[in-house]
């Protein structure tokens, strides 16, 4: 994984400032650096998102393929989680060097979404135990600069946002069922992400805790813990991270700042999401120029 | 450009490239970023090609990193990855015999096509990737695939380095702008 | 108390169009590889050309430079190419036989041997077999170092050396990592800045920020890291130097004491961490050249 190098008088100093509340960038301990979101970037897609948080940089694709249900949920369609770390992230990730690190996301990803309420899987199925759509959730890491897995719950959650997925009609016939498309383009399904959550970490440096660590903080953190929340501020999957440990009292102590944080990430991504929308086709896309 | 690692040639740089897709670049989705033939291939390609511009035995035992990440695709990814690789090499102030500049082109009813996006490469048909040092006049890769008469070779081989002309003057506009812009900047 | 904002992200645009027309534009060669420099046979070839077909051709995008016969093109960006004398800052990233391996933003890792370093206790001392069993105790991997170039070998590795109690080992502070070509060379890279802050402005582009010592320390020799928290007022400057220097580098101004005083004093208006966005970053810049521009006259 991408990672930094410090010497001991430099993680001392950074341990001391989130001690005194005043990061080296000259945040707050509960402060985000600031998130830049763009939907609809990728045209060979359902739906997708590029996310900027600092240095940490996320694309987000979507796309719809026909599938199976699974057996044992014949009634639902079902979501595909793959992450790919870009070499031009670090050489470390080159060949197959980042497979290690797309999998650990990938299957927080997994767990995240695997319960019934963050997407209504209900809609993606086409022919209960035939045809239903499965949504592949490609995430492609960019670059790094610290807190990976808040950006690209951030981006996930903009790209499913952005998804739509077109309309289909099941006609019966002899001999069998035929799936006919939609010949209106604009005539398709949207997912209501009200419920999607979306992920807080939580990096514990000296007594204290941080949000949106940078990578230079994460190499001072002995132990993080990852939280995802819904708009609400329901918990939905917590996982501790790195190799210290933590009291339990201070995990509740980061459960409430995680809850409070996320809150307030999600009401200012969804301002966000909504504002491009309105601004419909005048919007000025801005992909890599920015 | 990075220091002395296990593959580092004494008396020049390596050169080492990897070329990606994003698993959703094309129309279908992708399985895997890299690894498959198509990008081993690619990567070669790539490779070769740059290690004809860049003066390579100007820097013993460094090597130099070209990662090439296709976000989205519509054919011509060959030529597109050179196209912005060259721009990257020269941001990075790698120094280069001259710039690369690469165009396919295709013959289909008795015309050559320059630029065959996705839809005219997979109706099949010959195809020919060509990149350029314009400057020079020197190819730097050739690679030309399906049958094809003689006689039509240079037609096509015309096309794709009028197009790469074309491609140099607009990165060669796009560098000196910048290059202006920077150093009013920097006022030096 | 938390803080997060989203939002849209917004086309960079040409940053030279707020600046007065002809701001060092005066006559200036630009070239782009492959471009013929000339083709009289009496120059030297320098850095940044090679010579084809009997041509001097430029091999980077850049700025000509003659002196006398000698032509050079000197890229906007490049790697540190290091120079005798040359002050850098550098992270620590092996230790070996009688020498560290250092890591200065060149091509290949600089070198710093055990005998070019000045040891506790005294400045010319034999060094033992002690010491050398003992290096990983004066520097170890990931430490950072300010140090000077002592020689330049023919691949264009760096040796360094720390012979001054200017030099040694880097205490509690930050690094910033910048280009090596928006630091100006001066008489002096190292600074007490009348904000309350000291920099140390490496040729390779390695700018390191920290506290102002109270009284030089020489006894200890730069070997005794004082662990101490840096009281809160020291951080703050510090903290906003950081970001000024970050935002100087983003709108491509060059890096010397002025240039950093002007922007943080500038800056005091805004909150530190304000400082992270674009667009106060292209404001505070943008009066910092002006005042620049007045001070030249």
């Amino acid at each position: 994984m991408a990672s930094v190098v410090l010497s001991e008088a430099e993680k001392v100093y950074i341990m001391h400032g989130v001690q005194e509340d005043l990061r080296v960038d000259g945040r707050g301990c509960e402060d985000y650096r600031c998130i830049e979101v763009e939907t609809d970037v990728v045209s060979n897609t359902s739906g997708s998102a590029r996310v900027k948080l600092g240095h940490t940089d996320i694309l987000v694709g979507v796309k719809a393929e026909m599938g199976t249900p699974k057996l044992d949920r014949p009634n639902e369609g079902y979501l595909e989680f793959f992450v790919d770390c870009s070499a031009n992230a670090t050489p470390e990730f080159e060949g197959r060097g980042g497979e290690e690190l797309g999998t650990e996301i990938a299957n927080t990803l997994y767990r995240i979404f695997n319960n019934e309420s963050s997407i209504d899987l209900k809609l993606l199925c086409i022919n209960p135990r035939e045809n239903c759509w499965v949504l592949y959730v490609d995430v492609l890491l960019l670059e790094c600069g610290g807190n990976l897995f808040d950006a690209i719950s951030v981006a996930v959650k903009a790209a499913l946002f952005n998804t739509r997925i077109p309309k289909v009609r099941v006609l019966e016939e002899e001999g069998g069922r035929e799936i006919e498309l939609s010949d209106d383009p604009f005539d398709c399904i949207r997912l209501n992400v009200d419920n999607v959550p979306c992920i807080v970490t939580l990096s514990k440096i000296g007594y204290r805790h941080i949000v949106d660590a940078t990578l230079q903080e994460e190499a001072c953190s002995l132990a993080s813990l990852l939280i995802s929340v819904t708009s609400r501020g329901t918990l939905t999957c917590m996982k501790k991270v790195g190799r210290g440990s933590l009291d339990p009292e201070s995990i509740f102590e980061m459960m409430e700042t995680g809850k409070r944080v996320g809150k307030l990430l999600h009401s200012s991504l969804q301002t966000v999401l909504d504002e491009e929308e309105k601004l419909g086709s005048a919007r000025k896309k801005v992909g890599f120029l920015g | 450009m990075r220091g002395s690692r296990s593959k580092a040639l004494h008396d020049q740089a390596l050169v080492n490239c990897q070329y990606s897709m994003a698993t959703f670049s094309t129309g279908d989705r992708k399985r895997r970023p890299h690894g498959d033939r198509q990008s081993s291939e690619m990567t070669l390609h790539l490779k070769q090609t740059f290690e004809a511009a860049i003066l390579t035995q100007l820097y013993p035992r460094s090597q130099i990193d070209i990662y090439v990440q296709i976000l989205q695709a519509d054919g011509g990814n060959y030529c597109a990855s050179v196209n912005a690789a060259t721009l990257a090499v020269i941001d990075a102030g790698i120094p280069m015999r001259d710039y690369v500049c690469a165009c396919s082109a295709g013959f289909i009813e008795e015309t050559p096509l320059a630029d065959l996006n996705y839809v005219e490469e997979v109706t099949g048909g010959p195809q020919l990737a060509l990149a350029l040092l314009p400057k020079s006049d020197q190819i730097a890769l050739l690679e030309m695939n399906a049958r094809l008469h003689e006689d039509h070779l240079e037609r096509i081989i015309e096309a794709a380095s009028k197009a790469c002309k074309d491609v140099y003057a607009v990165l060669d506009q796009v560098v000196r702008e910048h290059l202006q812009e920077v150093t009013a900047l920097l006022g030096k | 108390m938390a803080g997060v904002e989203v939002r849209l992200p917004a086309a960079r645009e040409r940053l030279a169009q707020g600046l007065p027309r002809g701001a060092g534009e005066g006559g200036r060669d630009l070239v782009a590889p492959g471009d013929t420099i000339t083709t009289d046979p009496g120059y030297m070839r320098g850095h940044g050309t090679y010579m084809g077909n009997e041509k001097l051709v430029a091999s980077v995008a850049g700025v000509v430079d003659r002196v006398n016969k000698l032509v050079c093109v000197k890229a906007l960006k490049t790697r540190y190419n290091g120079e005798v004398g040359d002050i850098v800052v550098g992270r620590i990233t092996e230790v070996q036989q009688k020498r560290w391996k250092v890591e200065t933003n060149s091509r290949l890792d600089s070198v710093l041997l055990l005998s070019s370093m000045n040891l506790p206790g005294g400045e010319l001392r034999r060094r033992s077999a002690e010491d050398e069993l003992a290096m990983r105790d004066y520097l170890q991997e990931g430490d950072l170092i300010s140090a000077e170039v002592q020689a330049v070998f023919s691949d264009g590795a760096v040796s360094l050396h720390t012979r001054s109690l200017k030099y040694g080992k880097l205490a509690q502070g930050v690094l910033v990592q910048v280009s090596p070509s928006l630091v100006k060379r001066q008489k002096t890279h190292f600074h007490d800045l009348p904000c309350g802050a000291s920099v140390i402005l490496g040729n390779n582009g390695f700018i390191w920020i920290y506290p102002t010592p109270g009284q030089k320390d020489e006894e200890a020799g730069g070997f005794v890291t004082n662990l101490e928290p840096v009281p809160l007022p020291d951080r703050e400057v510090i903290s906003r130097l950081r970001n000024c220097i970050l935002a100087l580098v983003a709108q491509k101004l060059m890096l010397y004491d002025t240039s950093i005083v002007y922007c943080y004093e500038a800056s005091l208006s805004h909150q530190i961490k304000d400082l992270l966005k674009a667009e106060v970053m292209e404001e505070v810049v943008l009066q910092t050249r002006q005042r620049l521009l007045e001070l030249e006259g």
